[in-house]
């Protein structure tokens, strides 16, 4: 029934067309929000649908194991470039991930964002068509080309609307990202070019190019190539200083998609394309990997106690947060991966939803500096409990969606590099001390100065809400989820499905 | 010279007897609808080239697929600039039959460029188009900028038309003959004479001249600033392509000299490496357009360091590919500047509101020359590295990637002003855009758009005419 259809075309064009549907209500953004907002709720809609029957999928055949779902056309056959694109359950969570994230993003906008409406919203529609190409592509080639678009959006959300120094911010982004990829591009096309020598086919198809042999020195120069471009996405210590300009002068929205989804796209390319490509290079770099990720999360979590701005704060814990993902990659074992899948999932609901706390802060206050909050549990009661509560998700208290996936990161290192996994653990007591320090002083503390805030509006309440009880059944009741990305996390990890 | 020849030949004949009738009639009826008069010459020759497949071999001059190829895209590249002239000029107070005019002589001397097969008529289209670009630069008499920039242009010009000549020479006096076919060394046959060498030497440095590699680009800054932005428009595009066509005319003869290769490795390298260096601290947009348009050339080199493993097309690709964005963002800037020209790229605060279809234009076009899709030129580097490491030149892959690197900073610098940065001072309403320059603007931009996109049937094509 589904395979009559190019659902996953129309999943990853469905936002592009949308802009279209945007163009007559160009000028009255009244008329704009509710159609970018039905468009990114129907996309989500669309992939609530792919979840509920991705078991009925699981059972025909697509030709690539792990994967329901498949697409197949020519389209640059000059370069041996075919428009591939295929769902299994990482894909699919990632895809969840994205709909859902967006549909944060624009309900957080919605009264933020007053200036070229349209514009907003067409670029952040025409960006989740790229991240969903992202992480749905299993064309290299493909990969590549969305992995370029997404960005350009971005960089007109955080340079247009952005605050503070959005250009440099923006320019800064947009830089460092293209650094990693350009070197990346010119390791896919080798890659392409010694396959072709090697069995005559011309290709950036994913299966295919995954039979590539490699002599050890060249698959340590690609693997580096590709990791570069996904460290900087990641971000990785020491290639992370992009990302605290970019998450806090860009608006609410942009702040909740980088750290939502940007970023994972980095630790999702290393998982589909980076390790499974080049599993030698990769084994051979991983205490370079394991080291760079300790150091991140303590040196994240030190330089995320001494900020004063709390949009500032949140994207310091992000670059804490992703290297748990980061360990949990590097350890290349079924339950550490399964963990890093999840946290990627659990750190895009969390943090976006940080994000999005600060930003309806900002909108009240003007100001996100943490010294002139103080006793807001007594003035903006609703807003303080969904903050300590997003915050306890965010330090990974049991019950809440953070847990699981640090729990089974730390509990699949624990195997394979019990001293790496004992100092990860260290960090997350120091991710406990910033967070607290945070609560405790916008939250708990005196009044500091005689703000007059408003407590949550009803969009904003059943916002949080739907968000807040997204997290508790991540939390609760991970099964389902484990079991969505059960079969191709066994597959990466060489063992059977 | 038979009927099917003469078939053949007609697209250049309706270009080089238009430009004439476009003369005559202008001393009859000054300004009388000659820029509209010499669209439609183009146009027709255009159609003529696309519907009738004739092709012919005459002494000299030969319409193989290839030199349709090329005169197609010329002839739309010229389109586009006399869509963009014919408002700008007249803004400008530049009125005379002699702008269309010698724009079709131009752009006839650059298709005869493109089908040439004997050096002597190379030499000839080259130095007529190159000729007409003096008159275009220098056109408007009350700029200093443009008397300037035509006397340099001018100076440059007779000197390396001078070096091709003597290049010319001496492969003459080497062979004997002036036939490309003829001259093209045999595998095999005896070693290249010195003479034949230090021929092939100096008309490759000539050539660098028109396409503006290091170390001949100087020119390039000064003229591509003091010109007017239209004629800035066709001589980076159209005169670029006809002279990577007349490279890749005369590649065949650098075939089993080893010095060739290297000598065109350090071409590439370094223009790529200065052109996007200079690029970088430029506060005019022309000027940086200029350098810009110079690092690209080294692109193009890049390519034919590697002609035999698929080089030659990939050149062609991206010259095509680099014209569509190069049309772009000149004709952006040509319909961005009123009565003076906007040059400064602080100047361009906002506009991109204020006159969306211009600024979007030359958005499009900065990010498909910077090489990001889904603009054409990600395409255009893609094929151009592809064939780089398919060719073993890693460095020169490696190297070209970096400084590709460098160049997204100062065309996003443009991106900032448009789009980032307030308009300092009152807003001032922009004119309404006429409806030549909409389609001048609007099918550079969709062209790129669409190459981006779907490059499949140009590459395709390109197949077939570079086999």
């Amino acid at each position: 029934m589904l395979g009559n259809y190019p659902i996953l075309t129309i999943m990853v064009f469905l936002p592009l067309a949308g802009c279209l549907l945007l163009l007559p209500a160009w000028r009255h953004p009244a008329a704009a929000r509710p159609i970018a907002l039905g468009v990114a709720l129907l996309e989500l809609a669309l992939t609530g649908w792919l979840y509920s029957s991705w078991r009925g999928l699981a059972v025909a055949q697509t030709g690539l194991p792990g994967f329901f779902l498949l697409e197949d056309l020519p389209w640059i056959e000059a370069f041996g470039i075919r428009y591939t694109l295929g769902l299994d359950g990482i894909s699919l969570l990632m895809v969840m991930l994205t709909a859902f994230s967006f549909c944060v993003a624009l309900a957080v906008s919605w009264r933020a964002v007053g200036k070229r409406v349209g514009l907003f919203l067409a670029l952040l529609l025409a960006m989740e068509s790229g991240i969903m190409g992202v992480f749905l592509a299993l064309d290299l080639a493909l990969f590549y080309l969305f992995w370029e678009v997404m960005l350009i959006p971005m960089f007109f959300l955080i340079g247009v609307w952005g605050h503070g120094r959005r250009i440099y911010s923006t320019i800064k982004f947009f830089l460092f990202t293209m650094a990693g990829s350009l070197l990346m591009l010119l390791a896919i096309i080798a890659l392409h070019l010694i396959y072709a020598q090697q069995t005559g086919i011309a290709t950036f198809a994913l299966h295919e190019l995954l039979k590539t042999r490699l002599p050890a020195g060249t698959q340590l120069w690609l693997f580096a190539a590709f990791f570069l471009a996904f460290a900087i996405k990641f971000p990785l210590f020491p290639l992370h200083t992009w990302l605290p300009d970019a998450h806090t002068d860009a608006p609410t929205a942009g702040s909740v998609i980088l750290a939502g989804l940007l970023l994972k796209t980095g630790s999702y390319g290393l998982i589909r394309f980076g390790y499974p490509l080049f599993p030698e290079a990769a084994q051979q770099l991983t205490p370079l990997f394991y080291t760079l990720a300790l150091i991140g999360i303590g040196y994240a979590s030190l330089v995320a106690f001494a900020q004063e701005d709390m949009k500032r704060l949140i994207a310091y814990s992000s670059i804490g947060h992703m290297g748990y993902v980061a360990i949990g990659i590097a350890a290349w074992q079924p339950v550490a991966l399964t963990g890093s899948i999840i946290q990627m999932a659990n750190h895009g609901v969390t943090t976006g939803a940080l994000f999005a706390m600060v930003g309806m802060l900002d909108e009240r206050a003007h100001t996100r500096e943490i010294a002139s909050f103080g006793g807001l549990w007594g003035k903006v009661p609703l807003w303080s409990f969904f903050f300590l509560f997003f915050s306890l998700a965010s330090v990974g208290l049991p019950g809440l969606n953070n847990f699981v996936g640090e729990f089974l990161v730390l509990a699949g290192t624990m195997k394979k590099a019990p001293l790496v996994a004992g100092l990860a653990f260290l960090g997350i007591v120091l991710t406990l001390i910033y967070m607290v320090r945070l609560v405790q002083e916008v939250c708990f503390q005196e009044d500091r100065q005689p703000l007059s805030l408003v407590d949550l509006d009803l969009r904003e309440l059943s916002l949080l809400a739907a968000v807040a009880l997204l997290v508790v059944w991540m939390g609760v009741h991970p099964g389902p989820l484990l079991d969505l990305i059960h079969a191709p996390v066994q597959l990466l990890s060489g063992g059977v499905p | 010279m038979t009927s099917g020849d003469m078939m053949a030949l007609m697209p250049l004949m309706i270009l080089a007897g238009g430009s004439v009738l476009v003369l005559l009639a202008g001393a009859i009826r000054p300004g009388y609808y000659l820029y509209e008069a010499a669209i439609a010459f183009v146009a027709g020759a255009l159609f003529w080239t696309v519907a009738v497949p004739a092709e012919a071999t005459l002494p000299g001059l030969a319409m193989t697929p290839f030199a349709r190829f090329f005169a197609v895209f010329l002839d739309l590249a010229g389109i586009v600039a006399l869509l963009l002239s014919a408002a700008y000029n007249r803004r400008r107070g530049i009125v005379g039959e002699e702008f269309p005019a010698t724009l079709l002589f131009a752009l006839a001397a650059m298709g005869a460029a493109c089908a040439a097969t004997d050096l002597l008529m190379l030499f000839l289209a080259l130095e007529s188009f190159t000729f007409a670009f003096y008159i275009l630069v220098a056109i408007e008499r009350n700029s200093a900028r443009g008397g300037e920039a035509g006397l340099k242009y001018l100076l440059n010009g007779t000197l390396s038309a001078a070096i091709l000549a003597m290049g010319i020479a001496l492969l003459y006096a080497d062979r004997g003959t002036l036939r490309l076919a003829e001259l093209v060394p045999q595998p095999g046959g005896p070693a290249l004479e010195p003479l034949f060498l230090v021929g092939v030497c100096l008309i490759l440095l000539g050539l660098a001249f028109k396409l503006s590699l290091v170390p001949a680009h100087l020119w390039t800054a000064d003229v591509y600033q003091g010109a007017p932005a239209p004629v800035t428009a066709l001589l980076s595009t159209a005169s670029k392509g006809a002279s990577l066509a007349a490279l890749l005319l005369l590649l065949p003869l650098l075939a089993g000299w080893q010095g060739s290769h290297a000598i065109l490795w350090w071409l590439a390298l370094l223009t790529m490496v200065s052109g996007n260096l200079a690029a970088l601290v430029q506060g005019s947009i022309k000027r940086m357009l200029a350098w810009s348009s110079v690092a690209q050339m080294g692109y193009a080199a890049l390519a034919l360091v590697v002609a035999p493993y698929g080089g030659a097309r990939a050149a062609a690709f991206y010259v095509v590919v680099y014209a569509a964005a190069g049309l772009a963002t000149f004709g952006a800037v040509a319909v961005l500047s009123d009565e003076v020209e906007r040059d400064g790229i602080e100047e361009y605060r906002g506009r991109g509101y204020a006159n969306p279809l211009a600024g979007a234009a030359l958005a499009v076009g900065l990010f498909s020359l910077a090489g990001i899709p889904p603009a054409a030129g990600f395409m255009g580097k893609f094929a151009v590295f592809a064939a780089a490491l398919r060719g073993g030149e890693t460095t020169l892959a490696v190297a070209g990637i970096l400084t590709a690197l460098v160049s997204v900073f100062f065309y996003l610098k443009v991106v900032v002003a448009l789009y980032m940065r307030p308009a300092e001072g009152e807003v001032t309403n922009a004119r309404p855009l006429l409806i030549s320059e909409i389609i001048a603007l609007a099918v550079p931009m969709a062209a790129t758009l669409f190459l981006g996109v779907y490059p499949a049937p140009l590459l395709d094509l390109l197949m077939r005419v570079l086999p």
